[in-house]
């Protein structure tokens, strides 16, 4: 459960977040739809604790995402902005890195590695050394070690740009699943279809202000637009332009 | 905290064992500076005192003028034997360090009593020329007193009288004096390797993890920013520390190999006093790696932390490379200064001299007073927003 608040962040003289509220529920998944630099990468990084915002408050789990920083971040699992791996580290050591820094240990780890490469089916490549992978072989295991620590709420920064139509259905069947299964998810994206097709409920954002967000329907009949590319030009001002 | 601190130093030390630059840095770049003062050494060695212990060859040319010079000569050691024909060219073309030429008229002013001529072909431009003109004129300064002495006393002088100086030649033996100042090549060889050693490692974990975009990721784990500033900074102290080690007993086994009886470092190399350069040093290389994390974490890029860091290892050494042309004499006040105070007592401790315990604690503790400030400094950058985006 996300909730935030009156979110503002600028850099410089660059107003990244406006006055941003909004809230993500458990067993929901929720997308964050925007042109380029409106602002949701800026939003999830608050969300994820790299970026401390200028004032207004983002809750995780009910912790704040400042003063409660480990309190979130055992609670989140994220593939950020950045996702690279180390050359040098296999695609199972990866995982394994990141479950050891949340706590697991043993073979409880292990099996929850080998299971993450089943459901992602990584088991050709687990071994391998992350030097030469894939676009989608790199995105796999960013996935893998953001989920291994099993966490209730889950943060996916354009998680499936780059990908193939096939792995780009692996993803967003993972995602539904875990959604399934209560989990809080939180993605942004700028490519409208996968928004529309994926999400339960979506959040238009542009130049840092949240334009307007619910679910498909709730989102049509706001705007009178018969499809989401309208409703997105029309929230977004750009449909005269366009 | 810890345990993830050690999860985070264990994985850092890992992979960059698999980084074939990480290995190059610590374990065969410090292997240079021994290799380097090894062959100094065994060239020095050669020509210095190997060579006065052989028996002086010395070609003759007159000999027939002086029976009495060249069995005194032979008396006294040398091995004389037939000159060349052009004696000049024979010893600026290198066939013979030195070669005596006694003119024909030696033998009446010699039997008149007259100082008599002789002449000493050689080349002072070559070491062993140098070697060989002191061996000559040492023997022929012995024929030289020798016939004076009869001469005098022929005459009923007391030779006592003409003798206001008696000198007698204390010999320090040569090699220790070069193997003193050779010595003093180890300190500023020392300082080089211990900036260097961690570099590689500093750079990779910091400005290379940001450019590879892991860092973000590892940023969002449960750990405090400062403990994963520390895992890595501890990695990269091992590493130090290796290259370190790797050095001193590197330069153990080579002082090992060209050492001989006139020449020896055995007190310079013990065990022991590994230990005890490893103990009082390790502020230093903590002091060193904390700079490392601090360049590299300011830095926009891998490539402008490379460009800094590499240059980084010689400003420290510049003292000791100084000090081995004017040796200073350690004071405590001295001590408080890092590096400097590292660099005097490197230099106590292979040339085996006493060393101040209060010296040593008072070089440590100011030390280790710096690189806890340079950690701080290092956990604050590790907190700023910017980490992920470069400066």
């Amino acid at each position: 459960m996300i909730e935030v608040r009156g979110l503002n962040k600028s850099f410089r003289s660059v107003r990244a977040l406006d006055n941003a509220a909004f809230e993500a529920p458990d067993g929901c998944i929720t997308g964050i739809i925007g042109p380029n630099g409106a602002g949701k990468t800026t939003a999830l990084r608050i969300l994820y604790t790299v970026l401390r915002p200028d004032s207004g408050t983002a809750t995780v789990d009910g912790f704040d995402t400042v003063t409660q920083r480990a309190d979130v971040q055992s609670r989140i699992g994220v593939v950020p902005d950045g996702r690279g791996l180390y050359p040098r580290l296999t695609a199972r050591e990866h995982i394994r890195y990141f479950g050891r820094l949340h706590g697991l240990v043993g073979s409880a780890l292990e099996e929850r590695i080998d299971e993450l490469a089943g459901i992602l089916r990584m088991s050709e490549f687990i071994e391998r050394r992350a030097k030469g992978f894939s676009k989608g072989q790199v995105r796999k295991v960013a996935l893998a070690r953001a989920l291994v620590h099993d966490p209730q709420n889950i943060l996916l920064d354009e998680p499936t740009n780059g990908l193939d139509v096939a792995s780009s259905r692996a993803v967003h069947g993972l995602i539904q699943t875990l959604r399934d299964r209560g989990r809080c998810i939180v993605f942004c994206s700028h490519i409208m279809q996968e928004v529309a097709a994926i999400s339960d409920r979506i959040i238009v954002i542009s130049e840092g202000r949240i334009m307007a967000q619910g679910t498909q329907p709730e989102l049509q009949d706001l705007t009178g637009e018969p499809d989401i590319e309208s409703v997105f030009l029309s929230l977004t001002g750009e449909l005269e332009s366009a | 905290m810890w345990r993830r601190i050690l999860v985070v130093f264990i994985k850092e030390a890992v992979d960059n064992a698999r980084d074939r630059r990480s290995l190059l840095v610590a374990l065969i770049y410090p292997l240079m500076g021994p290799i380097l003062l090894g062959l100094l050494v065994s060239a020095i060695v050669d020509v210095v005192t190997v060579q006065p212990k052989q028996k002086l060859v010395l070609p003759v040319s007159g000999m027939e003028h002086a029976p009495g010079l060249v069995s005194f000569l032979r008396e006294h050691g040398v091995q004389v034997i037939a000159a060349p024909a052009d004696p000049e060219k024979s010893v600026r073309d290198g066939e013979h360090e030195g070669i005596l030429i006694i003119p024909a008229g030696y033998a009446r002013q010699f039997s008149a009593e007259q100082p008599a001529t002789l002449h000493v072909v050689v080349n002072s431009s070559r070491l062993p020329g140098l070697i060989a003109v002191n061996q000559i004129l040492g023997v022929l300064g012995a024929f030289n007193q020798e016939t004076w002495t009869e001469r005098i006393s022929a005459r009923g002088v007391d030779l006592k009288v003409l003798q206001p100086l008696e000198i007698k030649h204390i010999n320090v033996a040569a090699g220790k004096h070069i193997a003193e100042f050779l010595l003093f090549m180890v300190p500023p060889l020392f300082i080089f390797n211990l900036f260097m050693g961690g570099v590689y490692l500093a750079m990779d974990t910091t400005s290379g993890e940001r450019e590879r975009g892991s860092l973000e990721p590892l940023l969002v784990n449960p750990v405090a920013r400062w403990g994963l500033m520390f895992g890595k900074y501890l990695a990269a102290l091992l590493y130090t520390a290796v290259a370190v080690a790797v050095q001193l007993i590197a330069f153990a086994l080579i002082f090992k190999l060209v050492e001989t009886p006139e020449l020896s470092f055995t007190s310079a190399m013990s065990p022991i006093v590994i230990i005890g350069i490893l103990v009082t040093t390790l502020p230093l290389m903590m002091v060193a790696v904390g700079v490392q994390v601090i360049i590299a974490t300011l830095t926009l890029s891998y490539k402008e932390a490379q460009t800094y860091l590499g240059l980084l290892p010689l400003v420290p050494a510049i003292p000791g490379m100084v000090m081995v042309f004017a040796p200073v004499h350690a004071q405590g006040w001295m001590m408080t200064i890092p590096i400097f105070s590292q660099t005097l007592l490197l230099g106590q401790f292979v040339r085996g001299e006493p060393i101040a315990m209060t010296n040593v604690l008072m070089s440590m503790s100011v030390s280790g007073l710096i690189a806890a400030g340079l950690l701080l400094v290092a956990a604050r950058l590790y907190e700023r927003e910017k980490l992920i985006f470069g400066n």
